[in-house]
């Protein structure tokens, strides 16, 4: 089992050993956390990993999951999407009827009683807090993105969320306005031991990216997300065609689509038309757990780019940073708060604005050595797991 | 007789406070209201977070002065060394003085939104102590960045002192010459790993 020493690798040994100091204070609390996926998805990965480790600092900390039919997904689904942007759909009693009875169901499954402090992640458990009793402290931690949510879904959601003690989301931007309980701030974080981010030796990366018939000698320009309109991945080729006009490069688009999106084959379907007759740019639909390959495109790209029109928090630029390559982010949500502009990586509003950032990375392997290892520190003392540990012990500490 | 120095560390954890501005004019006047924490937290965090990078924009509020097009602004507010300050008070006087001379008509235009947030703060007891010299350099030595931080720049705020505990404890234990020197270490123009270094480096001489 992984331990908190595990990272000393990468943290200094004293930060760890105050993380320990921060713990001893809060022995004999009991933690739970809940929410609605024990695979699949950035919660469900943390938490597999945030919950040993607060374990290992003598803290009893449990993970429960929140079950439902499908038509309680679909329901949640819907309401996430309303809770990103207006005009997303609307709530009728139906919905409602099946969140009600699907929250009553967990209420009997899931022991919440014993614990001192409950964790509810996202607003398929939310409900749950019905069952709050007086000494508990319940905390929402909010994935999305409810800066401009529809009314109905805000509504919907202020049924129960004024009745936790506290709540956090990734970065302020994201706080509604009628919110009327302490938003905490803390961004998620990556795992530097996770096999997305652990070292890979150089030949495992020199063959994987073969095998994907991607030239290792020539220059490769990457984007790491799901095939979605919002991350751009058209633009992103553009920029590219700008780009190859004076660097001979090449393009990878790496990522996944799952079967139930249509909207991702249909953009998958539309990047390959797009590049199908140029034998530098490859479109490459990996599995979900494709991590280790992953991680070894991000390490042998000369420039990284995550060109999101929006974006929840989008932590794989932080992974690309980790691996000391400097990032080419759309300025926007999280991508602000990761890429200090012309020091850590460039923040870009254009095509055109990327492609002359790329080119600039392209000609000049001092700046890409040099931004990188700023890129790196910066993540180093921002968004590894160890901070989002320490930040959840602080903000139970400030609530006890 | 020698004074006991008790090493502790100081851990943050932010909080938005609400209050979101999108001019200048209603900046200066949050400036005036927000929280003690909060100016605490816009213009200390990127020194506690190990500032690693060379950028003129060293606090939350010349960043987004930068970002919005007040160059001069955000220069003025940038060189505002948090760490000569030991009132919050001062500090904030400081802030609304500069913000206030700007031009009239810049007051109103609507710029990207600024989120105040404010710091929770926690000081722990690291365990560590020293009652005399030697002791003293160990204790640093294995002191974390954070516990620099405390011990250098929040503490005085704290006690209202313009001493720093370091330097503090030195003088009241005779150490005069290393004193002056660790005062005058420049922990706004590096990292705290510098500072950590520079000060092994003086305790050591």
């Amino acid at each position: 089992m992984i331990t908190l020493e595990d990272y000393s690798r990468y943290v200094d040994r004293e930060i760890i050993e105050e993380l320990h100091l921060l713990a001893k204070g809060l022995r004999g609390i009991k933690i739970l956390h809940v929410n609605s996926t024990k695979k699949g998805g950035g919660v469900a990965e943390i938490l597999s990993r945030l919950v040993p480790l607060t374990n290992s600092l003598g803290i009893e900390t449990n993970w429960e999951v929140f079950s439902g039919s499908d038509e309680f997904f679909r329901f949640t689904k819907k309401l996430h999407n309303m809770l990103h942007m207006p005009n997303q759909g609307s709530i009728d009693s139906e919905d409602i009827n099946i969140y009600l009875k699907t929250t009553y169901d967990n209420m009997q499954k899931i022991n919440t009683e014993n614990y001192d402090v409950v964790f509810i992640h996202d607003p398929q458990p939310l409900g749950l807090v019905v069952k709050k009793m007086k000494n508990q402290k319940w905390i929402w931690r909010c994935h999305i993105d409810t800066s401009t949510p529809d009314e109905k879904a805000w509504s919907f959601l202020e049924l129960f969320v004024n009745s936790y003690d506290a709540c956090i989301f990734h970065i302020p931007e994201f706080v509604y306005k009628n919110i009327r309980i302490p938003p905490y701030i803390i961004p998620p974080s990556i795992d530097p031991l996770h096999p997305k981010n652990s070292e890979i030796d150089e030949e495992f990366i020199a063959e994987t990216v073969a095998r994907y018939g991607v030239d290792t000698s020539r220059p490769i320009i990457l984007q790491v997300s799901r095939f979605d309109r919002l991350k751009d991945p058209i633009g992103v080729y553009k920029a590219y065609r700008l780009v190859k006009k004076k660097y001979d490069c090449q393009l990878v688009l790496l990522g996944s689509y799952a079967t139930d999106d249509p909207e991702g084959e249909e953009v998958y379907k539309e990047v390959l038309s797009l590049i199908s007759e140029d034998k530098d740019a490859f479109a490459l639909n990996l599995p979900p757990d494709s991590h280790k390959e992953v991680n070894a495109f991000q390490r042998i790209a000369t420039v990284v780019i995550q060109k999101s029109i929006r974006e929840g928090f989008g932590l794989v630029v932080s992974e690309a940073m980790w691996k000391g390559k400097p990032v080419i982010g759309g300025n926007t949500g999280g991508i602000r708060r990761q890429i200090v502009d012309g020091y850590t990586g460039f923040l870009v509003n254009t095509v055109e604005g990327t492609a002359y950032r790329a080119r600039q990375l392209l000609s000049d392997e001092n700046l890409r050595r040099k931004m990188g290892e700023y890129a790196k520190e910066w993540v180093r003392h921002r968004f590894l797991i160890i901070r989002h540990v320490r930040d959840y012990l602080m903000l139970i500490k400030s609530l006890l | 007789m020698r004074s006991k120095f008790t090493f502790k560390t100081e851990l943050w954890v932010p909080v938005y406070t609400g209050i979101k501005v999108d001019s200048l004019q209603d900046f200066i006047e949050a400036m005036s209201t927000i929280p003690d924490g909060s100016l605490l937290y816009h213009f200390y965090i990127n020194l506690l977070n190990y500032h690693n990078l060379p950028t003129l924009y060293m606090n939350s509020f010349s960043y987004w002065l930068h970002i919005n097009g007040y160059e001069s602004l955000a220069e003025r507010i940038s060189i505002i060394d948090p760490t000569e300050y030991y009132s919050l008070d001062d500090l904030r006087t400081t802030v609304i003085k500069i913000l206030k001379e700007c031009e009239a008509e810049k007051l109103k235009r609507r710029l990207q939104p600024f989120y105040f947030l404010d710091a929770r703060r926690e000081v722990l007891f690291t365990g560590l102590e020293a009652d005399e010299l030697q002791e003293f350099i160990e204790g640093v030595r294995n002191s974390s960045i954070y516990s620099i931080f405390y011990h250098m720049v929040v503490s005085k705020i704290d006690r209202k002192s313009p001493i720093d505990e370091y330097s503090e404890w030195l003088m009241n234990n005779g150490y005069l010459k290393k004193a002056e020197e660790i005062a005058k270490i420049d922990l706004y123009a590096m990292s705290l790993y510098e500072a950590k270094r520079k000060l092994l480096e003086v305790l050591s001489a």
